[in-house]
């Protein structure tokens, strides 16, 4: 299997892409699809995987630079990368590849090198067209499509993978439908949440013949370095008053803030975590009651809840319940904190479980916020439950 | 009026100013002054709080803020975003700032999408900025590296995204060096046309389609950074 590097899609594809399978990205105009082939690139050569990098809207020595502006010098994998230069011809331009396409507007041509260097790299290479509506746009709509059926061919017969990052311009019906429907084994879509402006951005995998897929899309976000996060736009941390949910969310965060008054928090904490390629707000509430409005209100947009308990304080635990209950309408999955674990007589998760009447299948992690320990466990845990993983 | 005004004086007075969300074709014959056409769009534009972003395909990002500089406009840089699509040919090893992020080539439509649509969001959600002026300076320079039908399809996206915004969007195209199907084809995506016109040794400008009929014809000159109507015809 070739994974993608993509946090999650290697998972909605069942573990990567099988050898012999196309793939497109499939990216709406105004949002940084291209980024995903890139990372899938970048990720395998990182594994020692052969890799083949066809460049049509740009020259090598950007493209490579381009990579760096995401923390990936791909220079330093110039013995298992080969690159198509497709680009240089047609604007005039000397070319120090080995591979260079003179005729970028004639698909034979295109279709020559790219078929011969298929041959040439070594079977389960991972093949990268950078432009796919580049080419579309200089050879054609027809005469594209006919030659990524042979391309497909081809990578089955050689026994690598090929994936394509495609610009959904407003084509004609019939390409587009091809693209999504007909000459690809996966599609994944990458677009834009729009109102006036593109504020936000998804992925998800539209087919995958080879894999059980879910309809499910996830937000994401580019990162400079770091590359495609899955971001979780809000996060509710609660608990009643002195449990440490301040604490908690400036242990996680990567940067923190909060507003409070005599140590106490009277508005709100906000953070923000960068974590194993996911990345999430997190917004933390005061515990007294006469707050409990603001629960409500974050709740309504939240994705996931932490309820964060003192171990040490069981009288609180009826009050945590309560809270809990007000967030429950929402349905939204949630992770219960046993924190301050580390202080003596603190209740172990399984009292916890039962004195709080816990059900099985609901997360107990024990933490001590104050030296960031369990916080990161309970961060995936979460996410895996917000993301469809667990 | 919830639109736009060109700060085109004897333009603005005639046609009552832009409706949000209109698509703009600033078309003349080569040096006849479009560039400053364009820059007093977006100062005017700057002046009044907007936000402005520029998509350079003919000089570097740098210089497009230079020449506000040079005439000593001062501009916003906060409201100003520049799309830069030469200096990365040119092989200079430059990397984007605030206000400048640099495509490719202008063959990469899909790059320079991109940074239009980040511009768009920035002003939008970060900057809470409810008006802007896309200005694409030129069309020529993009049909020069791709076909007629690319960069229709390129236009059809974000002339949507322009009206979706209620932005306005105004795209610079050199008379004489496309042929009339190319214009014809590339009109149908605009809401109305500034016409430049070049007549023994004079200048002059009008504004066909923003009203029942086109505007008179406007002699103008042009001193340093100022455009000036000296009076309809």
């Amino acid at each position: 299997m070739v994974e993608t590097g993509i946090p999650r899609l290697d998972k909605f594809l069942g573990d990567g892409i099988p050898a012999g399978k196309s793939m497109v990205y499939f990216n709406h105009p105004g949002v940084e699809g291209d980024v995903f082939g890139m990372q899938t690139l970048y990720h395998n050569l990182s594994k020692d995987i052969s890799c083949v990098y066809i460049t049509s809207s740009s020259n090598p020595g950007l493209m490579k630079d381009y990579f760096t502006e995401f923390g990936w010098s791909i220079r330093k994998f110039e013995d298992k990368l080969t690159i198509i230069d497709a680009y240089s011809s047609l604007v005039g331009d000397l070319s120090d590849e080995k591979y260079i396409v003179s005729d970028p507007e004639n698909i034979e041509n295109m279709n020559e090198i790219i078929i011969q260097v298929m041959k040439d790299v070594p079977k389960k290479s991972v093949i990268m067209v950078g432009s796919l509506s580049t080419i579309m746009d200089l050879c054609g709509e027809e005469k594209t499509l006919e030659a990524i059926k042979l391309w497909n061919k081809m990578t089955l017969m050689y026994d690598h993978v090929i994936i394509y990052n495609f610009t959904a311009w407003p084509y004609s019906k019939s390409t587009i439908h091809a693209i999504k429907d007909k000459i690809f084994n996966s599609v994944i879509t990458v677009g834009g949440i729009a109102e006036r402006v593109i504020f936000g951005q998804y992925f998800g995998v539209l087919k995958a013949d080879w894999a059980d897929h879910k309809a499910q899309s996830m937000l994401f976000r580019v990162l400079r370095p770091g590359g495609i996060k899955i971001y979780i736009p809000k996060i509710l941390v609660t608990g009643p008053f002195d449990a440490g949910k301040s604490t908690f969310v400036h242990s996680l965060s990567t940067r923190a803030i909060s507003v409070d008054r005599l140590g106490t928090t009277i508005a709100l904490d906000h953070g923000h975590i960068d974590h194993k390629g996911f990345s999430a707000d997190i917004f933390g509430t005061p515990g007294q009651e006469r707050f409990d409005p603001i629960i409500k209100m974050i709740s309504g947009e939240a994705l996931g809840i932490f309820l964060v308990v003192d171990s040490t304080a069981p009288k609180d635990f009826v009050r945590a319940k309560q809270m809990l209950e007000i967030t429950k309408g929402y349905g939204l999955p949630y992770v219960i904190i046993a924190n301050k674990q580390d202080i003596p007589g603190a209740m172990s998760v399984d009292d916890i479980r039962s004195q709080f009447n816990i059900p099985e299948d609901v997360p107990i992690i024990p933490v001590i916020a104050t030296e960031s320990k369990g916080v990161f466990e309970a961060f995936e845990l979460l996410v895996e439950k917000i993301t469809g993983g667990a | 009026m919830d639109g736009y005004f060109l700060g085109l004086d004897k333009l603005d007075e005639n046609i009552k100013g832009i409706r949000a969300g209109s698509n703009i074709m600033l078309l003349g014959p080569p040096m006849s002054g479009k560039e400053t056409i364009i820059n007093n769009i977006v100062y005017n534009g700057l002046k009044e709080g907007e936000a402005a972003v520029i998509v350079t395909t003919r000089e570097p990002g740098e210089n497009v803020l230079q020449w506000f500089e040079y005439n000593n406009l001062e501009i916003p840089l906060e409201h100003i975003g520049i799309v830069d699509c030469v200096t990365k040919t040119l092989g200079v090893p430059t990397g984007d700032t605030v206000n400048i992020k640099r495509a490719s080539s202008p063959v990469d439509l899909t790059g320079i999408g991109v940074k239009i649509s980040q511009f768009l969001e920035e002003f939008w959600m970060k900057k809470n900025l409810r008006k802007t002026r896309l200005c694409i300076n030129s069309l020529s320079t993009m049909l020069m590296y791709s076909n007629i039908q690319t960069v229709f399809r390129f236009l059809h996206v974000f002339t949507g995204r322009v009206k979706a915004a209620g932005a306005i969007g105004v795209y610079l195209v050199e008379e004489g060096m496309h042929d009339d199907q190319a214009i014809a084809t590339l009109k149908q995506l605009f809401d109305g046309v500034i016409e430049v016109k070049q007549e023994n040794d004079e200048h002059f400008i009008r504004v066909v389609g923003m009203g029942l009929k086109p505007s008179p014809w406007y002699n103008y000159t042009i001193d340093g950074a100022d455009l000036i109507l000296i009076g309809g015809d």
